[in-house]
């Protein structure tokens, strides 16, 4: 290494230079890349909801979204209604329409769809206010399904999913992703054996009680026939994840209960 | 509470080495003698405690979405943490290197049996890892930040104090000569966090399950209270 | 028609078996614990790991006269960072569902100590293009040792290769769980990776008697 580079005002320089350099170019990358990757998620949440909903390419044990093309539109055909649902402090205090909250100036004015749910779970934190976004569409067979978006916390990172409910609140479809689980273990909730694992699987008591769902251990139910026990098969070795994924139903979902029991009136 | 929660936590049911299997590469280089670990341990306690509250605050102020509220009502919806990586990293490998100069000026002991380790730390992966931990689980506040900071590090000392210990005594017994120095320690390292993971049993059986059935009851009971009133 | 001269050979052959990254060097044992329970993970990561340094070390070599000796460890670390960071954000404006499955690697690859490493060992003395064998040769060592043990692990593990069921199903008891075979859960787990590299470290040493330590 010869002298020059030793001395303290090069390696000044040099350390502003490449701070300069690699800062330009992230954020030059970052600025023009954004509206394709903004594109991108937008449709991804499309194709999530659209999942749940049960409308998907689903081939053999694989899950697998509908194609990327086709997502806005099938979007629009079947969700037929977002509501969206404001909660403060243990009630449901406002429900809108899809138009009604685009029209709203102050807390709306954008797609129902694109509600972040996790800023909404700091603001249910800090201000007890919280915006429940709630998809309403109809499913292959025609049923009316109502899609909520859940979030937690996983192993590793945030996991996350959207749950389709009929008015009974019974399961008809999932889809559950995450940011970071370990690939071969809680990354599997993102499988089809999982997600399928929960159709049919009932929210409430017959009294009408929020009991959530399980992730159990202990596979006394391999094949997940019995529907009628609030539990679902984990997988093995990824404990905390399923925890998580019980967990986030039993939080986010549980919020949506009185909009369904005002509904069965 | 909390901090003492957080601090047993992230020494044995989230340790680094065990849990997470984060600072792997240093942990196997450097344990072959008790006081090597024990130096390197020291070092990895006092860099995290000192770099995963500098990157809370980072964190806090300048990457997460709307962090940079302080500066104006104009700037709140920049959202910068597509930079985390290159930011933490950044400030990892810059105060290991300033640490390495202070100590260096001001206490040559010190420097003598922790400096040549601090290089190295640069590149352990359970720094980079505290940091972003402490990020994706949201720790709230400062204090409980450091707490988790310090409490990882212990974590680590631990973990390549014991595994060093276990090296020094296996020299005198009689294993394969292949299998001898790396290939053993890896096997003992495997059966070692088998033993750790009984920890996490502990967590997942009690606590967790009894604070989570509380927080569904907070959330569910009263407007559920309410329906039936009406009815 | 030898393109590449024998001691440019031998810097790709060699990190393969005798100076593997794994299990010789102690380098990116991270990542080969956290992600080899399943083979298809296995080989993203060997491939993620190859194009980065590949491409790092070229770059640090490129560099490797201008770099403040000082500061050497950040400029590595910044340059693997924005590299691993461009990448991920061009897959995500062109390629959604390629850095979805590569999303999960990001982290790991930045932190991954085979890259800083190599820079520090090799590329910072060495010519672009040996830097680049280099880089390409460790890459698939490290690589090779990943692959295996996914192999063993989700074999043993979930009865399935890269998401197949080769063994037969476990649920209806066909193939070979009819006869009695089950999965073996624990090894999905991670200390079970930490075992199988011992003994993949066991078996390349008794084959070769010259790297058995004291």
């Amino acid at each position: 290494m010869d002298n020059k580079t030793d001395k303290n005002l090069y390696t000044i320089l040099f350390a502003v230079g490449m701070v300069v350099v690699v800062g330009g170019i992230l954020a030059f990358l970052s600025t023009s890349l954004s509206p394709a990757i903004t594109a991108n998620e937008k449709i991804e949440k499309q194709q999530n909801i659209l999942y749940a909903l049960g409308i998907n390419n689903n081939d053999g044990t694989s899950a697998i979204f509908i194609g990327a093309k086709e997502a806005p539109d099938a979007f629009k055909e079947n969700v037929t209604e977002q509501i969206v649902l404001t909660y403060k402090d243990g009630e449901i205090v406002q429900t809108q329409t899809r138009q009604e909250f685009l029209d709203d100036k102050e807390n709306g004015g954008f797609e129902p769809y694109l509600i972040d749910v996790k800023k909404q779970q700091t603001s249910q934190k800090e201000k007890g206010v919280r915006q429940l976004p709630l998809f309403v569409g109809k499913n292959k067979e025609g049923k009316t399904l109502y899609v909520a978006p859940i979030r937690g916390k996983g192993l590793w990172d945030a996991i996350w999913g959207y749950v389709a409910v009929d008015e009974d609140m019974v399961v008809q479809g999932t889809y559950f992703d995450h940011k970071g689980e370990t690939p071969g273990l809680g990354a599997n909730i993102k499988q089809r054996y999982f997600m399928d694992d929960f159709y049919g699987e009932k929210l409430l008591t017959d009294a009408g009680v929020f009991k959530g769902i399980t992730v159990a251990k202990g596979n006394a139910d391999p094949k997940n026939e019995r529907k009628d026990d609030y539990k679902v098969d984990a997988i093995a070795g990824a404990t905390i994840t399923g925890d998580g994924v019980t967990a986030m139903i039993k939080k986010d979902l549980g919020l949506y209960v009185p909009y369904f029991q005002n509904l069965k009136k | 509470m909390e901090h003492i929660e957080l601090f047993f936590k992230s020494i044995f049911i989230d340790n680094m080495v065990f849990a997470t299997f984060l600072g792997m590469c240093s942990y196997l280089a450097v344990s072959k003698k008790v006081t090597t670990a024990v130096g390197l341990g020291a070092a990895v306690i006092f860099v995290l405690a000192i770099t995963v509250p500098l990157n809370w605050m980072l964190d806090q102020y300048i990457l997460q979405p709307g962090a940079l509220k302080w500066l104006g009502a104009e700037y709140a919806s920049y959202d910068l943490s597509f930079l985390s990586f290159i930011m933490f990293i950044a400030t990892i490998a810059t105060m290991v290197q300033l640490v390495e100069i202070v100590v260096e000026k001001f206490s040559p002991g010190l420097y003598n049996s922790l400096g040549i380790f601090l290089p190295l730390i640069a590149v352990n992966c359970a720094i980079l890892g505290g940091s972003l931990f402490m990020q994706s689980r949201e720790i709230p506040s400062l204090g409980l930040a450091t707490t988790y900071g310090v409490g990882s590090g212990i974590g680590w000392f631990l973990a390549i104090l014991a595994i060093a210990a276990i090296r020094e005594k296996i020299r005198y017994s009689s294993i394969p000569a292949p299998l001898r120095g790396l290939g053993i320690t890896f096997i003992v390292t495997g059966l070692m966090a088998i033993g750790f993971m009984s920890f996490g049993g502990m967590l997942t059986g009690g606590d967790e399950e009894k604070k989570a059935k509380e927080d569904v009851l907070s959330v569910t009971e009263q407007p559920l209270g309410n329906l039936t009133t009406n009815d | 028609m030898a393109i590449l001269s024998k001691k440019d050979t031998k810097l790709i052959t060699d990190p393969f078996l005798d100076n593997n990254p794994i299990t010789i060097q102690v380098l990116g044992i991270c990542s080969a614990l956290a992600i080899t329970a399943e083979l298809k993970a296995s080989i993203v990561m060997s491939i993620s790991v190859l194009f980065v340094l590949g491409v790092g070390n070229v770059v640090i070599s490129l560099m490797r006269n201008i770099i403040p000796s000082k500061i050497r460890i950040i400029v590595q670390l910044v340059v693997v960072a924005a590299l691993v960071i461009i990448v991920d954000q061009v897959l995500k404006a062109y390629a959604y569902e390629l850095s979805k499955t590569l999303s999960v690697f990001v982290g790991l690859i930045i932190t991954n100590c085979i890259i800083m490493g190599r820079f520090e060992a090799f590329a910072l003395g060495n010519g672009p293009w040996r830097s680049f064998l280099d880089g390409i040769g460790n890459a698939a060592g490290y690589g090779f040792i990943l692959i295996l043990v996914g192999f063993v692990r989700e074999l043993f593990g979930s009865g399935t290769l890269l998401g197949f069921p080769v063994l037969g199903d476990p649920i209806e008891k066909s193939g070979l769980y009819s006869i009695g075979y089950e999965n073996n859960g624990f090894m999905l787990l991670s200390p079970m990776a930490l075992i199988v590299v011992g003994i993949i470290i066991w078996v390349q040493r008794s084959r070769n008697a010259s790297l058995i330590e004291d």
